[in-house]
């Protein structure tokens, strides 16, 4: 459906996107993953016509979209990472502004708005002003203004940031329910992995401009096929310790958190006598030593060294 | 399309009553201030400056005009001094320096006293005076033998005080005008040239120049100021809107939605101008229905409201793309709290500045609001379009000049996150 050739962007000498490569098949749901900066607005910016890319393509069924934009973007709905809505006005009068903006008019953009409203679950509060609104009710807006004209392609990006659980989970259940219903195809970002492992057939996941690794959910987490992720839980971490973690030959990574140490370690390898030695030697109480599943979030600290979240 | 984009901003204006109370409210309140606060200033009928004169004669007048007659009545022939018998009204020196003193325009900030020529070492020590003028015996006798005969002329002797600097420039300006009009009248009446008529054509010059200041009053003036003042910010409200759907994603959204960069550049023109319009309408139905103030020729001042709105709307889209090229609403809140002020003295909308100052006059016209100003007032003197014409043909230039510069900064897709 839509494929992205060696996509780049380039602002003065800095490069938010280098040669992306992707391709969306229709009614996947697709996972765009990264930390903060990594290139993922820019990628979506330039995958929806909004900027040009500096070098590049992006096809529409094999047509690229760059000279003519007008029929793919008949076809896309974007919601934005910010609240692109009139805050002054009611939620009824902020659809119905852009469902005339996408053509829509008479008795088929006062049933198109109804229909959004009930399925954002803003019915009985269509008449109050958005700014009134909690955080997560003018996300499920931002997101029912891009569902009015019934598009192909749902482009999300980041639609979660700063909103409470429940209201996050009303929307990941929402895109669900839009892509099992009406076959919609859609392109979620996020830098929650858990969001993204919930939604996705397929992820891509990018970093300081690149792509670092794609795949379905199964095959990205066989990058970590070769390591176990161990996670040892102790009752007051010392620098001993932690010193002699980094400098054992079987440690590959070492991740530090409060209480927390998270180390990837060669799959073969005896990691739990090891580790109660090194204990032992440095006085460290331990509480526990866990063998983990490898998640996404794993795979992105074994790919860039960092949390998604850093 | 374009509706929708004007409609949505008309909503935005209702539901910001902080705003429409600064559009509208804050410019009737300035009217009404302004208008009693400085309505003696513009009408005359107060003045900051008073000065005070002392006017000393020796003799009178009328018996050195009989003297003068009984002298000339025999150098010259019969014709000519019934013509001068006939016209001496209007050649008397003294009577007419009292006409100027004593009349209407100039009593409002010149007191003047007519004293002896005794008190005068007592007048010279009181402060409270700033110039006294003394007329020598035989002045008007000899000045009107000068003017005649010929000879050399006499001359008043005028003691200024040195600390009221203001008062004693105005009094010699005074002074200096008055005795150019009799230097005018000996070279003249020596050259055989009629006096009646010329007199009648001098004093008829001058109070048409009086006439021109007169009509129109404090209330309108301010009004007018305050509306082409105020009507700045209708582009600074509207670009800041503008930059604002830009920064929260909805000019994205626009693009995104397939309309044409240029529906929604044409949207936010046709919107500072409606609005202007419609703020400008508002603000002069005030005035009408509190201060009375209407237009003569309510055609030319709509031409002159559509014209203001054209620049006005060229002001907000050329504010709005250079916002959007600089990727700040720097340029909006520079325009609101610098340039607006700058162009409102410049054109005059707090005081007539250019009444004073020609070369601000100019300057003032070859700004937005001092423009619209200019046109404003003509129309308000009852003059007709030609008069106004230049004004118009600005307004137009300048909207299409913004207008040119903004399309050539408008971005040329959506903008990066």
């Amino acid at each position: 459906m839509i494929e992205l050739v060696n996509l780049s962007k380039r602002f003065k000498q800095m490069y938010a996107v280098k040669n992306l490569n992707m391709f969306i098949e229709k009614g996947e749901i697709i996972g765009l993953l990264g930390p903060n900066g990594a290139g993922k607005s820019t990628a979506i910016s330039m995958l929806s016509s909004l900027i040009e890319p500096t070098s590049g393509d992006v096809l529409y069924q094999n047509k690229s979209i760059l000279k003519n934009p007008s029929a793919f973007r008949k076809i896309v709905g974007m919601v934005p990472q910010d609240i692109a809505l009139y805050e002054d006005l009611t939620a009824e009068e902020n659809l119905m502004f852009f469902g005339r903006i996408y053509q829509l008019s008479g008795k088929e953009l006062s049933r198109k708005v109804d229909e959004v409203l009930e399925q954002i679950g803003l019915r009985d509060r269509k008449k109050d002003i958005v700014k009134k609104f909690s955080g997560g009710m003018k996300r499920r807006l931002n997101i029912g203004v891009a569902m009015l004209h019934d598009p192909e392609l749902l482009i999300m990006d980041e639609p979660t940031v700063g909103i409470d659980p429940q209201s996050r989970s009303y929307i990941l259940e929402t895109v669900k329910r839009f892509n099992e219903e009406r076959q919609m195809t859609v392109l979620y970002t996020s830098h929650y992995m858990e969001e993204v492992e919930f939604l996705c057939d397929r992820i891509y996941i990018m970093d300081k401009g690149n792509l670092i690794a794609a795949g379905t959910k199964d095959e990205i987490k066989q990058i970590l096929s070769s390591e176990n992720t161990i996670s040892i839980t102790v009752e007051r971490l010392n620098d001993a310790f932690i010193e002699a973690l980094e400098q054992h030959p079987m440690t590959n990574r070492v991740t530090i958190g409060e209480k927390e140490v998270t180390i990837l370690v060669p799959r073969e390898t005896k990691a739990f006598s090891e580790i109660i030695k090194l204990a032992e030697s440095t006085k460290l109480d331990l509480v526990s030593v866990d063998n983990k599943t490898p998640t996404l979030e794993d795979v992105f600290l074994h790919l860039t060294g960092r949390a998604l979240r850093d | 399309m374009i509706w929708q984009i004007i409609k949505k901003q008309g909503l935005l204006f209702l539901r910001n009553p902080q705003q429409l109370l600064l559009l509208i409210a804050l410019p009737i309140i300035l009217v009404m201030i302004l208008g009693t606060a400085l309505s003696g200033m513009m009408n005359g009928s107060s003045s900051p400056l008073s000065l005070k004169i002392a006017f000393l004669e020796s003799e009178g007048e009328e018996e050195q005009v009989k003297a003068f007659l009984a002298d000339v009545k025999e150098q010259l022939p019969v014709e000519a001094f019934a013509e001068i018998e006939a016209n001496l009204g209007n050649m008397l020196p003294v009577s007419t320096i009292k006409s100027v003193f004593d009349s209407e325009e100039v009593r409002d900030f010149i007191e003047v006293e007519y004293l002896k020529p005794s008190e005068r070492n007592e007048i010279i020590k009181d402060d409270s005076y700033t110039a006294v003028i003394e007329v020598p015996k035989n002045f008007s006798y000899d000045l009107l033998t000068t003017m005649i005969v010929g000879g050399t002329a006499p001359t008043l002797k005028v003691t200024y005080n040195e600390e009221k600097q203001v008062g004693t420039s105005i009094i010699a300006s005074f002074l200096t005008q008055m005795q150019n009009q009799f230097t005018k009248q000996n070279f003249l009446a020596q050259q055989g040239i009629q006096l009646s008529e010329l007199a009648v054509e001098e004093m008829k010059a001058e109070i048409v120049t009086v006439n021109e200041k007169n009509p129109i009053e404090a209330t309108s003036y301010y009004t007018i100021g305050m509306v082409v003042m105020n009507v700045l910010f209708i582009a600074g409200a509207i670009s800041y809107y503008a930059f604002h759907e830009k920064q929260i994603g909805v000019f994205n959204r626009i693009i995104l939605a397939d309309v044409s960069r240029w529906v929604y550049f044409t949207g936010v023109f046709l919107t500072g101008m409606i609005f202007s319009f419609i703020q400008a309408i508002v603000i002069f139905a005030f005035s009408w229905l509190v201060f009375g103030i209407s237009w003569p020729d309510v055609g030319l001042f709509l031409l002159v409201t559509v014209a203001f709105s054209f620049a006005v709307g060229g002001l907000t889209v050329f504010l709005s793309a250079l916002n959007y090229k600089l990727n700040s609403e720097m340029i909006t809140n520079f325009f609101m709290n610098i340039i607006v002020i700058l162009l409102s003295v410049l054109g005059g909308s707090f005081f007539p500045i250019g009444d004073y100052v020609p070369a601000i006059q100019s300057m003032g016209n070859m700004t937005p609001n001092g423009s619209g100003l200019s046109a404003y007032i003509s129309i308000l003197r009852g003059e007709n379009i030609a008069a106004i014409s230049e004004n118009l043909l600005f307004l137009v230039g300048f909207g299409m000049i913004m207008i040119l510069i903004a399309v050539l900064c408008f971005p040329k897709r959506g903008v990066s996150a």
